[in-house]
């Protein structure tokens, strides 16, 4: 798993994922702490709950976001 | 705070600007845009009414159309255009008294309340309690979420991981406040349902009794929908009740929770299962003019190794906990091994305990930091006698005459992708091991059954086996049908779905009164404006995250008694306090740039208003250095810096916490305030140079004029005041 709870993370890029929706461009460049990671089998494909400063709490294809620190 | 590109704060800010440019000319005009002005400070401070936005469109398009002046009619164009193009953002600030950018600083909310799926006003709720009002602390929350009490004992609490006090020492322990209150206010019989509208005479038809369908009917039925819930289960909850382990979350909190929705005259329909004992064509026949699909994600994900169908005692999680909610309390074996890393592994395994279970190994193919399980459930687990075996990847269920005897595995080992930064166990050659056992509980994780959706022939679905919805509104691709919960998002957490319960009964009620439905996702409504609580600097800093007490050892291997204990109420009366009340400050920064690079003080130490970088946080500090000048607060935009004189003392707080209290002094001659001692040093110090004392006298400007004038002497400027 890629993403753990606690987290931070950026927003770094739009995905191409089904699930990104239109609303969700203005994400990019946004930072925030992932609260809820892949709970499925540690499947890079799952959607990780993040909330980002300022924006709210999301579910968000992994391919978007990047750790910001460890 | 987030970027300012609000609307309403860019169309006060031109507006304003224009104004004091003085480019409007005609007065009509000028008066016109000051009007407009107002309005829009209103939308901006939170004291907007529903008639203010129309107004200042009324207004603009009078200015933009009647007065013969071209950059009148530009002004009044621009606010048209602006208002038009951002209806629901205009509008949101008027409904919900919050701003999401933060650039209306009133209307900032605290990163807590954004935080929320289900946008609870945390700082308002937590103050209540803190006060010792914790039925109205019920009561604001239950204005955004029917079930506190569920959510007090397990939410995943989001909030808890943007709690700005978290970038000091620990978060505030919101969910077991929140526990607390609704305990309490259940307790002394003040658990009470907000007021319902009036019978609108429609229906609306939800599918599945979990958090997400509850929710949706309770907002719903409080908008005087007539609900009924189809549920196949015999009873209500969804996978807070047959998902989750009493032991975390009592039956009673959940049926107590529920009969308040029996109460506004939500319907159930148990031991119904829709596409087999009910159809949609029977329930549009019965008059459901919409319906809303919340069935959860509960078909487990096959663990595809040899073995895994030959056995009977092989089982999955969810329908092993589903039996033993139901009340088949029999233990799986005495040698269980369940399969997973996730918290439904953990309740697998705790529940196997509780049953009577001997031994009970996790398998776990990854290392404890990558386990997705909730920290406080491992070690817990741990406590009770689990053991986890991590790197073990199953590779094939043993068994002999129908019986399983044990499950084979593979040691692992932790690689990095190629071409990626992820890190994936890879089995080591060779290192083969059994691991004996007469049970084995696949919980890898689960999906949506869709099953029961077949005849729905339009209903589109992603390439996840989910049911592709708008996350906003959470239309399906059927007119009429909306859907959220694990359904949508796949298996997720219960303020998720509650979340999306009510986004969804919202669109239902503008599906039902024709009005568009919402483009971008919904802010959070702010409930209340409690003042603070006041506390001393030196307490805000000591006081510490209560412990949480657990039921005893023994118990917890032999009971399903709930193992949380809760807090007592002097926890979380003071626990309230550490609120930082972020709803108020929102972090710009201004008091600590002001103290340290245009007073040279620097006696603001607040580290924690950087997100990114949180630097040490002590508010005692400020005691040892500050002047008690009043810069901070002066240039404070929300007033969450306070300087106020009571009695004989000048005070600096930050919402509530005392920062300073120093004696103050007065004029020798006329009584006038005149300051604390260490700031009028600090004036003597800054004009020492220029001036000579009044004799080691104290005295106000105007006294100061006064003996200058009689003794000739130059003007000699008081302590505290300038030329």
């Amino acid at each position: 798993m890629t993403f753990r709870r606690g987290q931070k993370v950026e927003v770094y890029q739009k995905s191409q994922d089904e699930m990104w929706q239109s609303y969700m461009d203005e994400f990019v460049g946004i930072h925030g702490i992932v609260t809820d990671p892949d709970t499925n089998i540690n499947d890079p494909d799952a959607l990780v709950e993040v909330s980002l400063n300022g924006k709210g709490t999301f579910r968000l294809p992994q391919d978007c976001i990047r750790l910001l620190e460890e | 705070m987030s970027d300012s590109s609000c609307p309403v704060n860019s169309t006060i800010v031109e507006l304003d600007s224009t104004i004091q440019s003085g480019a409007l000319k005609i007065p009509r005009s000028r008066r016109l845009a000051e009007e407009i002005l107002d309005l829009l400070n209103d939308v901006a401070w939170g004291r907007a009414g529903d008639d203010h936005v129309s107004a200042i469109e009324s207004l603009a398009l009078e200015m933009a159309g009647n007065i013969a002046d071209d950059t009148s009619r530009n002004v009044g164009k621009r606010i048209t255009d602006a208002v038009n193009d951002n209806r629901e953002v205009f509008e949101s600030h008027v409904k919900t008294h919050n701003c999401k950018t933060g650039a209306c600083v009133k209307l900032a909310p605290a990163p807590c309340q954004m935080t929320c799926p289900a946008g609870l006003d945390i700082p308002t709720y937590v103050t209540l309690i803190g006060l010792g009002r914790d039925a109205e602390a019920i009561d604001v929350i239950r204005q955004d979420c029917p079930f506190p009490w569920v959510c007090g004992l397990v939410c995943t609490r989001p909030c808890e991981y943007m709690c700005v006090r978290g970038r000091m020492d620990s978060p505030i322990s919101i969910k077991f406040l929140k526990a607390f209150a609704a305990e309490r206010a259940m307790s002394w019989r003040h658990y009470r349902n907000p007021e319902k509208a009036d019978d609108k005479g429609q229906k609306v038809c939800i599918i599945g009794a979990g958090p997400a369908g509850m929710s949706a009917a309770y907002y719903l039925a409080l908008k005087g929908y007539g609900v009924t819930i189809i549920e196949s289960l015999p009873t209500a909850g969804g996978m807070i009740m047959v998902g989750i382990p009493r032991y975390r979350l009592p039956r009673e909190v959940i049926d107590r929770e529920v009969a308040m929705l029996e109460e506004l005259g939500v319907q159930f329909r148990f031991d119904t299962a829709f596409g087999k004992d009910v159809t949609l064509d029977e329930l549009k026949a019965d008059g459901f003019s919409a319906f809303f699909f919340a069935i959860g994600a509960h078909k487990s994900f096959q663990l595809n190794i040899p073995g895994e169908h030959d056995f009977p005692q092989v089982l999955q999680s969810i329908d092993f906990l589903k039996h033993v909610a139901l009340g088949n309390r029999h233990k799986p074996g005495n040698k269980v091994v369940v399969i997973g890393g996730g918290n439904v592994a953990i309740d697998a395994a705790r529940t196997s305990l509780r049953l009577g279970s001997d031994e009970i190994t996790m398998a776990y193919r990854r290392t404890r930091s990558e386990m997705p399980a909730d920290i406080e459930e491992v070690e817990q687990a741990e406590e009770e006698g689990i053991q986890i075996s991590f790197l073990t990847i199953p590779a094939e269920i043993m068994g002999e005459n129908g019986r399983v005897t044990g499950l084979r595995c593979i040691r692992a080992k932790m690689v990095t992708q190629e071409g990626s930064n992820r890190m994936i166990p890879v089995p080591v050659e060779g290192s083969d091991f059994l691991i004996e056992a007469d049970a084995i509980i696949s919980a890898i994780g689960q999906q949506v059954n869709h099953d029961c959706l077949e005849s729905l022939n339009d209903l589109k679905w992603t390439r996840r086996n989910t049911i592709e919805a708008n996350t906003v509104s959470m239309e399906t691709s059927v007119p009429g049908i909306f859907a959220a919960g694990d359904a949508v998002t796949g298996p997720a957490t219960v303020i998720e779905a509650i979340g999306g319960g009510k986004r969804a009964a919202l669109a239902i009620d503008r599906y039902l009164s024709g009005i568009p439905q919402p483009k971008l996702p919904s802010v959070p409504v702010r409930r209340g404006r409690i003042d603070w609580l006041e506390i001393p600097a030196t307490t805000k800093m000591i006081l510490k995250r209560p412990h949480m007490s657990v039921l005893n050892i023994d118990r917890r291997r032999t009971t399903f008694q709930q193992v949380e204990l809760g807090y007592t109420e002097n926890m979380v009366r003071e626990e309230a306090r550490r609120c930082l009340r972020c709803d108020i400050c929102i972090r710009c920064g201004k008091c600590v740039e002001i103290c340290r690079d245009k007073m040279g003080i620097e006696a603001l130490k607040m580290g924690y208003i950087n997100f990114d970088h949180p630097g040490p946080t002590d508010f005692r500090i400020t005691a040892e250095r500050c002047i008690l000048c009043g810069a901070c607060a002066a240039n404070c935009p929300t007033h969450a810096m306070r300087m106020e004189d009571r009695n004989g003392e000048r005070t600096l707080s930050l919402c509530g916490t005392i920062l300073n209290r120093q004696k103050l002094h007065y004029c020798d001659s006329c009584g006038a305030v005149m300051g604390v001692e260490r700031y009028l040093d600090y004036i003597r110090k800054k004009t020492v140079t220029v001036s000579k004392t009044t004799d080691n006298r104290l005295l106000c400007m105007a006294c100061a004029r006064k003996q200058s004038a009689h003794s000739g002497d130059e003007l000699v400027m008081p302590p505290g005041r300038s030329h």
